[in-house]
C-alpha cells in the first residue's frame, strides 16, 4: 500500500464564465450570477443552439510578454495562465526550480481543437504531420520550467477529477514534491457547436441565455457549452504545514467506475456510479453524515439530471432529503473537460465562503429530482465536506471528496 | 520544503499478464471493422464500430488478440481499468469534417465526430466490449504519449486497487496525411498490455519504469524533451517479442533522464527495495541526474 499522506490544495488558478481569478468566481458564484450568453465571435445562425458560457480575455501572466502570449492558441493561453497562476498563489513561483513539480492536465481534444482552430480560417496545418511535435503539457512545462513528470489526461467531462486523482497518488508515490492539477476547455468553436448541436444535447432557449441552463428543473432542455479551466496545486500536508501556507482544502478522496454501457447515454443501471461514490467516500474515510454538500454533475439534460438524482437517492437513503445539493452548471454552463476542476473549485469556495452556492433557474423542481435544492440563493452553510460528481461520455463515473482543512 | 538533489527515484513495476499486436492496412481495417473476431463473453452490438475511428478498431482487435493468445478467454475483466493512448486520432476524418463544415456549414458536421474522435474515446470503446467497470480514460494523445501512458498505469496499479490494467497504444505509421493517397506501406498498429502490479512469483515480462528528476542542468534549463523517437510502438512491439527469445531486458534511456525496461519477470527477483519494484517513495542513485546514473539492477 502507498502511505496514506493527506495531500492539501494550496494554490488555484482558473478562466471561466464567472470570472479569471479564485475570488471573483467565487464572489459571483455565490450571487447566483450566470455566465451564459449569446454566442458573438461566429455566426452562429444555423446552429440549433447560439449560446454558451464563455470567458472574457484570457489575462497574460505577468512574467509573460504580451506579445509572446498573445500568439499562442487560447487554449495554451488558458494553460499558461491557470497554471501559473496557481504556482503563484501557492508562493512557489519563485522557488519552482528548487522543486520536482509534476503537471496532470485534463484535455479532451488537443490535437482537434487546434486543427479546428487552425482549419477553419484556411489554414492546412492538419496535413502536415511533420508540424505536431509537441504536446501541450510538453511545452507547458516547458515554459513554466516544471521539472517533474507530466500527462495529459481525458474521460471526457470526468477528466478534472481524474487529474487530481492521479497527481494526489503522484504525490503519494513521493514522484513529485507538488504537483499541479486541474482541466481546461475551449470548445466553444463552430465545429464543437455543431457537433454537439447535431447530437441533440444543447439547450435551445437561445432568447434567454441567463436562464437556459437549468439543472433539475422541469423545463430543462439540454446543457449549454462552455470554457474555460482551473487548475490547482497539490502538496503533501506537511509542506505546507512547515511553511504555513493558505490551504483551500484537502485532496481527501476520489472514485472512479465506468458504465459499459453506451459511448453517449447514460448506463440506466445506477450501480457504476453509486460505486464511484461509494469508493470516493470509503476514500476519504468519512462518513455520510459527514458530508455537508454535494455539488452535482447535474447537465441540464432530461435523462443525465434525473439518472443522477436515483444515484443520489440510493448512495445517501433517507439522508438526501438533507444534504445540500445543487448544479453549479446552471451558473457557469457545461465546461466538459474542465467542468470537474472549475467544480472542485466551486466546493472550495463553498467551503470557504461558508455558503452552498445555488442552483439557478430551478423555478419548478422536476418531481424526477427530488434532492434537497439549493434554488436560485445560495444557502448560508458551513461546509466541512463537500462531494463532487463528474460524469462523462465514453461512460466515466468520478467523484471527488474535498474536506476543509 | 528541503529541495531535492538531483536523483532517479525507485523504479515502478508493472508485470505483463499478455500482450498483443496488430498493423492493419486501410483495407484490413474495414474488414477488421465488419467482424473483429470472437468476442469474450458476448457478440459485438451490430455496427458498433461503424464510426469508430481506425485507432480503436486496430486497438480493439490487439486487445482481443492478446486475450485470445495468452488463454484469458475466460476470464473477467469488470474490475479491469483501461487506458488507452492513441496518437492524433482522427486525423483524416477531421479533416474531412473541416471541409464539409466549410462548405455545408453546421449541419454537415456529422454528431458521431465528438463520441468516437476524443482522447477517452478508445478506453470507452474497450470497456464497453470488455465489460470494464473500472476507471476508463485516455492519457497523451500526441508525442510523449507512451511515457504518459506507462506512468499513468503504474501509478494506478499501485493506488487504486485495481486487480489489472488494460493499456492500450494505437497509432498509424506513417501518419497519415489527408487528401493524399496513404503510401502503400501505411499501417495503423495497435498494442495491447495485460498489466498487473508485481507479482510475488511473476512470469512473462515486466516493465519497469524509473522517473527521473529533471531539474535544471548547470545552464539553468530545464532537462527533458520529447520522448518517441526513444520510445515507439514499433521498439515497443520488437522489445515486446525479442523478450520471448533472449533473457536480457530492453532499456529505453528516456530522453527525460528517466527509463522504461522490459524484461522478463523472472529475472526481476524483489518485489521491494531500491532497485527492485518498490512503489517509487524513496530515491535513488544521488548523482548527476540522467541517464546511468544508477547502476543497472
Amino acid at each position: 500500500m502507498i502511505p496514506r499522506q493527506a495531500i492539501w490544495i494550496t494554490g488555484v488558478g482558473t478562466a471561466n464564465p464567472l470570472g479569471n481569478t479564485y475570488s471573483r468566481f467565487a464572489e459571483c458564484l455565490l450571487d447566483g450570477h450566470s455566465g451564459v450568453r449569446a454566442i458573438a465571435e461566429f455566426d452562429v445562425a444555423q446552429h440549433p443552439s447560439q449560446i454558451a458560457g464563455q470567458i472574457d480575455a484570457i489575462p497574460c501572466p505577468p512574467d509573460m510578454a504580451p506579445e509572446d502570449f498573445t500568439i499562442l492558441q487560447p487554449l495554451e493561453q488558458l494553460v499558461t495562465w491557470c497554471a501559473g497562476s496557481a504556482l503563484r498563489d501557492a508562493g512557489w513561483w519563485e522557488d519552482r526550480f528548487e522543486l520536482r513539480i509534476g503537471l496532470v492536465l485534463g484535455i479532451g481534444a488537443e490535437w482537434a481543437l487546434l486543427w479546428e482552430v487552425d482549419g477553419l480560417p484556411g489554414g492546412n496545418r492538419i496535413r502536415h504531420p511533420e508540424l505536431d511535435t509537441t504536446s501541450l503539457v510538453e511545452r507547458t512545462r516547458r515554459r513554466l520550467d516544471l521539472s517533474g513528470p507530466v500527462a495529459c489526461v481525458s474521460a471526457a467531462c470526468a477528466s478534472g477529477n481524474h487529474a487530481l486523482a492521479q497527481a494526489r497518488r503522484w504525490l503519494q508515490l513521493g514522484w513529485v514534491d507538488v504537483c499541479l492539477a486541474g482541466a481546461c476547455e475551449m470548445v466553444v468553436r463552430p465545429m464543437s457547436l455543431a457537433g454537439f448541436g447535431n447530437l441533440r444535447a444543447l439547450s435551445r432557449r437561445n432568447a434567454e441565455p441567463h436562464a437556459a441552463s437549468r439543472p433539475f428543473d422541469r423545463g430543462r432542455d439540454g446543457f449549454v457549452m462552455s470554457e474555460g479551466g482551473a487548475i490547482f496545486l497539490l502538496e503533501p500536508a506537511a509542506s505546507a504545514r512547515k511553511r504555513s501556507a493558505h490551504v483551500y482544502g484537502e485532496v481527501a478522496g476520489c472514485g472512479a467506475s465506468s458504465d459499459a454501457h453506451h459511448m453517449v447515454i447514460p448506463s440506466p443501471d445506477p450501480e457504476p456510479a453509486i460505486t464511484a461514490m461509494r469508493q470516493a467516500i470509503a476514500d476519504a474515510g468519512i462518513e455520510l453524515d459527514e458530508v455537508d454538500y454535494v455539488n452535482a454533475h447535474a447537465t441540464s439534460t432530461p435523462v443525465g439530471d434525473a439518472a443522477e438524482a436515483r444515484v443520489l437517492n440510493a448512495v445517501f437513503g433517507d439522508a438526501v432529503r438533507t444534504v445540500p445539493v445543487s448544479s453549479t452548471k446552471s451558473m457557469t454552463g457545461h465546461l466538459l473537460t474542465a467542468a470537474a476542476a472549475v467544480e472542485a473549485l466551486a466546493c472550495l469556495a463553498a467551503m470557504e465562503r461558508r455558503a452552498v452556492p445555488p442552483t439557478i433557474n430551478l423555478d419548478d423542481p422536476d418531481p424526477e429530482c427530488d434532492l434537497c435544492h439549493v434554488p436560485n440563493e445560495a444557502r448560508p452553510h458551513r461546509v466541512r465536506v463537500a462531494v463532487s460528481n463528474s460524469f462523462g461520455f465514453g461512460g466515466s463515473n468520478t467523484c471527488l471528496v474535498l474536506k476543509a482543512v | 520544503m528541503e529541495p531535492s538533489a538531483n536523483v532517479l527515484t525507485a523504479a515502478t513495476c508493472c508485470d505483463v499478464l499478455a500482450h498483443g499486436s496488430v498493423r492493419a492496412a486501410p483495407a484490413e481495417i474495414a474488414s477488421l471493422r465488419q467482424n473483429l473476431g470472437p468476442v469474450p463473453g458476448h457478440p459485438l452490438p451490430t455496427g458498433f464500430l461503424r464510426h469508430a475511428d481506425e485507432q480503436t478498431v486496430v486497438g480493439l482487435a490487439a486487445v482481443l488478440q492478446a486475450i485470445a493468445t495468452h488463454g484469458l478467454a475466460g476470464q473477467r475483466f469488470t474490475e479491469w481499468g483501461v487506458l488507452a493512448s492513441p496518437r492524433y486520432l482522427g486525423r483524416l476524418t477531421l479533416a474531412a469534417a473541416i471541409d464539409r463544415f466549410k462548405t455545408e456549414g453546421a449541419w454537415g458536421v456529422s454528431p458521431h465526430v465528438i463520441p468516437h474522435r476524443m482522447l477517452h474515446s478508445i478506453s470507452g470503446a474497450i470497456s464497453q466490449v470488455l465489460k470494464i467497470h473500472g476507471p476508463n480514460l485516455g492519457v497523451g494523445g500526441g508525442p510523449g504519449g507512451l511515457l504518459e501512458v506507462f506512468r499513468m498505469a503504474a501509478g494506478m496499479l499501485h493506488g487504486d486497487r485495481l486487480p489489472g490494467l488494460w493499456v492500450v497504444l494505437t497509432g498509424w505509421d506513417p501518419e497519415p496525411i489527408p487528401g493524399e493517397a496513404q503510401p502503400g506501406e501505411a499501417r495503423c498498429i495497435g498494442v495491447a498490455l495485460a498489466l498487473t502490479a508485481p507479482r510475488a512469483y511473476p512470469r512473462g515480462r515486466r516493465l519497469r519504469l524509473t522517473l527521473a528528476d529533471q531539474r535544471r542542468t548547470a545552464s539553468g534549463k530545464v532537462r527533458g524533451g520529447a520522448t518517441p523517437d526513444v520510445l515507439d510502438l514499433d521498439t515497443l512491439l520488437a522489445a515486446l517479442d525479442a523478450i520471448d527469445v533472449r533473457s536480457a531486458g530492453v532499456v529505453w534511456q528516456l530522453e527525460d533522464g528517466g527509463r522504461l525496461e522490459l524484461e522478463k519477470a523472472e529475472a526481476c527477483n524483489s518485489l521491494a527495495g531500491p532497485h527492485g519494484c518498490g512503489f517509487g517513495g524513496g530515491r535513488v542513485g544521488v548523482g548527476s541526474s540522467g541517464a546511468g546514473a544508477e547502476d543497472s539492477p
